[in-house]
């Protein structure tokens, strides 16, 4: 497991050896032409390289309570930055009671044996450092492609800190981890709170939306909910806490990472000294299907009086991460709704002015699995405006994409790696995603090579497999009055109380 | 495209300016082309990744009544082609190069952007070049972006809870017609746009005098400067804008207003104070009395997963548990700035209660000074703040910005050192002097309709 392939010099030499190279991908010279909602003049000068770069390997290390990670190291700043990841997961909720997870992992914070919650705070803001607990997603509703940690079937516990106070820090994240006190008093007040939180997120059009959309894509198990709900705040005891706390915070989950200004000796160093007596698991797995799209078409409206828009999301389900179809869904999706480039934004916003916004993405991880596409359109618009969304569906299944189109959004993708470059947390995450899923070694070498072998043909048979039309699912948040009847148009539908 | 003459004269400055321990100083060029162009230039060898950022010295405070929500709304047409660019093709070239690219309009400034790899230096300037000299206007342009832009007022503030609040907050605070409208303006006088708005504007802001280019990265300055001067050389400069007054009368009591919002179903308090600009050292130490009284884990990246040590914090939401969550802010603008307090109120409890514990607290903010260990906590926190300038893009912005508005590149060096040399009787004076009833707004914004005590949810 120790296989020590790139130090502190490593990640610079592999930044030296960023050269221009020739790639696959040049853009071939073209007089003026136009697409859809599109003038080419072809006059700019644009440089016909793809820069080759390639990713910094992180080192990979596993303690000796279990726990394994990946390190990158880099004195890009003065901080070190740590995720451990725990099989905690809402997904891991008991029947009948979500938001287990969530509030345990909240509680986590409001107190050690030693500490109050207040106490906590301040020795954190004290050396200016940051620990997170994060639950996970749960189903996480819409969005992302494949983050790590971002899954919804692993908790997260994050720490940090600049490099001169890590081992202050690390030494109240161990606090946390090893000592946790629950205390009764914190946790009733948090109920409190997240009743009332509850009540503020009924007035926020997105948050009703994807409370619904997941819902209706995963109606059989825990990926359904998004949170924790008020039935759930009514039951929830202590005790439930603490049984979720001694089962799923162990040191025996995925892949977990550390990026900054330390060498991988030192920080294993530390984290054998500070975690060695953290020990447990390994737990169960988490398993739950990848159900093939729904196959009826649907609306699903949840009447908000008083808005002046519709929120509007057209999704299925579609592919978790590891399926052979994600890269010819990434670039399927760049040439349709991902980024001002691709055709949503050039028609549905620019064309038409129906919205500010419109995009499509798919949610790939281990067990969240969609297509969405969401816009805000003005009331008196929801009709032809879903009418034309629609339209570029189809359009997208059924008509290959223009030669200049489908280079265009491969290059978009494979450039946009070397600007990636910029983030060394995001680097870090490319790892913890390839060896969480269990990618080839050598994935993010050919990822280029991956994308560069895309063709028209593949992506029209991912289009016309994963991107709805006659099964699509709509949810609509808007006036119900207003916009029932057109609604009608799309599917049969289903009023939804706000909140149910 | 129109061959540039090249003719320039070089004002070439490098900076040196003391960094405060372990804030690592940004250096870069300054300089000032024949035409007027400011050009500041920042080299960054890290990635092969460049930004350009370029700041107009214009923003909504330079609208007249009638016509607000008018700079907003041109910088969307932009994005919408010029001479050499066609319609999209901008989008197109930079996001299908791996880039991306955005604008942004507030009350003082206009500024677009691009992130691009190092070797598409030539494509950023040339676009932005392109769109300075060269904007297409037509009416079918501006009449989509005019519903871009109504899209963008109705899914920020009139399908909103809470839309409203802080446009009321300004209208109030403000009497000078600069900043007493909001940003996005109204629908009506976005309707009232013309074309011949559109062309005046852009002939009498968009010129190279009256703008400001930041480039950060991957590059080599002599290098940069040259091409810099290649496309953006020949553009002519214009009669420079008139300078816009902001000054305000002192307010001479306070002003309040309640709201009522059919889409809130709890109520909220906005408490606001006027403040000098973000050049005033009493802006600067009620930046830290905000982040003392309600800041909340500003330190790094995670947001306060720590949890929150400030003073509203505790008392309201965790002791009194009266609000739901509440949080303070100093509101910086080239002109005069909002001291801002924002709380929201638990069913079954009342906006007057939180009003009155908000008050109490903020007058302990003069009556006694600051502890040295929220100090402290404060100070660390702004130190972990020069990690927000970790990305090219993020430091071309702060340059282009800080010349832009107060004609201070080097802002984006002395600006960290000035809020952690803030002392507690900095604090305690300016909470003296300017956190006073007189000075200030108090904004109720009531839930009506479906909301309040109404289905508690559950699945």
């Amino acid at each position: 497991m120790i296989r020590e392939t790139s130090m502190k010099s490593g990640w610079m030499a592999a930044l030296l050896s960023t050269a221009l190279a020739t790639a696959a991908m040049a853009q071939e010279p073209a007089g003026p032409e136009s697409f859809r909602g599109m003038v080419r003049l072809n006059r700019a000068p644009v440089s016909n390289e793809v820069l080759k770069v390639k990713l910094p390997r992180p080192v990979e290390r596993q303690l000796s309570n279990g726990m394994k990670l990946v390190i990158l190291e880099t004195n890009r700043t003065p901080t070190v930055s740590l995720t451990i990841q725990i099989p905690s997961s809402p997904l891991r909720d008991p029947q009948g009671l979500p938001g287990v997870a969530e509030a345990t992992a909240a509680m986590m914070m409001m107190g050690t044996a030693t500490r109050s919650s207040r106490q906590l705070a301040e020795s954190l803001a004290e050396i200016g450092a940051t620990l997170s607990i994060g639950a996970g997603g749960g189903g996480g509703g819409r969005g992302g492609g494949g983050a790590a940690g971002g899954d919804g079937a692993t908790g997260t516990i994050a720490l940090n800190s600049l490099d001169e106070y890590f081992d202050q820090a690390l030494a109240i994240m161990t606090d946390v981890v090893l000592h946790p006190a629950f205390p009764a008093d914190e946790f009733e007040k948090w109920k409190a709170r997240q009743r009332g939180t509850i009540e503020q997120s009924r007035t926020q059009p997105a948050a009703l939306s994807s409370e619904v959309l997941m819902r209706v894509l995963y109606p059989n198990d825990a990926r359904r909910f998004t949170r924790i709900t008020a039935a759930s705040l009514d039951k929830i005891t202590r005790e439930n806490l603490i049984e979720h706390y001694k089962k799923y915070y162990v040191p025996s989950g995925d892949w977990g990472g550390m990026v900054g200004d330390i060498a991988p000796r030192d920080a294993v160093a530390k984290l054998e000294k500070a975690l060695g007596n953290w020990k447990g698991g390994p737990v169960e797995a988490i398993s739950l299907p990848i159900d093939p799209p729904i196959a009826e078409k649907k609306v699903y409206l949840v009447s908000r009086p008083g808005s002046v828009q519709t929120e509007l999301t057209l999704a299925n389900r579609a592919i978790a991460r590891t399926n052979p179809d994600y890269i010819a869904c990434m670039v399927m999706n760049q040439v349709l709704g991902s980024g001002p480039a691709a055709r949503l934004f050039r028609i549905i916003r620019e064309e038409k002015g129906y919205t500010y916004g419109v995009s499509s993405s798919f949610a790939a991880t281990k067990f969240t699995a969609h297509f969405t596409s969401s816009m805000s359109v003005r009331t008196e618009v929801t009709e032809p405006a879903l009418a034309d969304l629609l339209k570029e569906f189809h359009e997208i299944r059924d008509v290959p994409v223009p030669k200049e189109e489908l280079e265009g959004a491969k290059r978009a993708l494979a450039a946009s790696f070397a600007v990636g470059l910029e983030n060394p947390a995001g680097v870090l995450n490319r790892w913890m995603q390839q060896r969480e899923y269990g990618l080839p070694e050598d994935y993010w070498d050919t990822y280029t090579e991956k994308i560069a072998a895309i063709t028209a043909a593949d992506v029209q048979r991912v289009a016309k497999k994963y991107v709805p039309y006659d099964n699509v699912q709509i949810v609509a948040v808007g006036d119900g009055d207003k916009i029932r009847s057109s609604l009608k148009k799309f599917g049969p539908v289903e009023e939804v109380p706000p909140g149910n | 495209m129109k061959p540039f003459v090249i003719a320039l004269t070089l004002v070439g400055v490098a900076i040196a300016q003391q960094p405060s321990p372990g804030i690592p100083k940004i250096k870069f060029t300054d300089t000032t082309l024949d035409n007027g162009l400011r050009v500041l230039i920042s080299e960054d060898h890290y990635a092969p990744v460049y930004a350009i950022c370029i700041s107009y010295k214009v923003g909504s405070r330079d609208e007249r009544p009638g016509r607000t929500g008018f700079a907003h709304l041109f910088e969307h047409m932009m994005f919408k082609g010029s001479e050499n660019v066609g319609t999209g093709e901008l989008d197109f070239l930079i996001y299908n190069n791996g880039g991306n690219s955005n604008g942004t309009t507030n009350t003082d400034r206009t500024s677009y952007y691009e992130v691009l790899p190092k070797n598409q230096v030539d494509l950023g300037l040339y676009l932005e070049a392109d769109r300075m000299h060269g904007l297409v206007i037509t009416q079918e342009n501006l009449e989509n972006q005019r519903q871009a832009v109504k899209e963008e007022r109705r899914l920020r503030v009139d399908n909103q809870a809470y839309g409203q609040t802080s446009e009321k907050v300004e209208e109030l605070i403000y009497d000078n017609f600069a900043y007493h409208h909001p940003v996005v303006g109204s629908m009506e006088d976005l309707d009232a746009a013309s074309v011949d708005d559109v062309k005046q504007f852009f002939k009498t802001y968009y010129a190279p005098n009256n703008a400001v280019l930041a480039l950060v990265g991957d590059l080599n300055t002599a290098e940069t400067l040259a091409k810099v001067k290649k496309y953006f050389g020949a553009i002519p400069r214009q009669t420079p804008p008139k300078p816009v007054d902001l000054s305000e009368q002192p307010l001479k009591a306070e002003r309040r207003a309640t709201l009522q919002d059919p889409l809130a179903r709890l109520a909220e308090v906005d408490i606001a104070y006027r403040i000098p600009d973000a050049t005033s050292p009493e802006t600067q130490a009620l930046g830290v009395a905000a982040s003392i009284l309600g800041g909340g884990g500003r330190g790094g990246r995670g947001g306060g997963g720590g949890g929150n040590t400030s003073r509203l914090y505790n008392l309201l939401v965790q002791d009194k548990e009266v609000a739901l969550n509440v949080s303070a802010g100093a509101e910086r603008r080239g002109g005069p700035g909002i001291f801002h307090v924002t709380a929201t109120i638990r069913q079954g409890k009342t906006p007057q209660e939180v009003e009155g514990l908000i008050e109490e607290e903020i007058s302990k903010l003069y009556s006694q000074p600051v502890s040295d260990k929220e100090l402290q906590r404060a100070r660390i926190a702004i130190r972990r703040s020069a990690e927000n300038r970790l990305t090219a893009l993020s430091r071309a912005q702060a340059l282009a910005d800080a010349a832009a508005v107060y004609n201070d590149p080097n802002r984006v060096n002395t600006e960290i050192p000035a809020e952690l040399a803030v002392t507690a009787a900095d604090i305690q004076k300016a909470a003296k002097d300017l956190l006073v009833q007189q000075n200030r707004v108090v904004v109720v914004t009531m839930p009506t309709g479906g909301g309040r005590g109404g289905r508690r949810g559950g699945q």
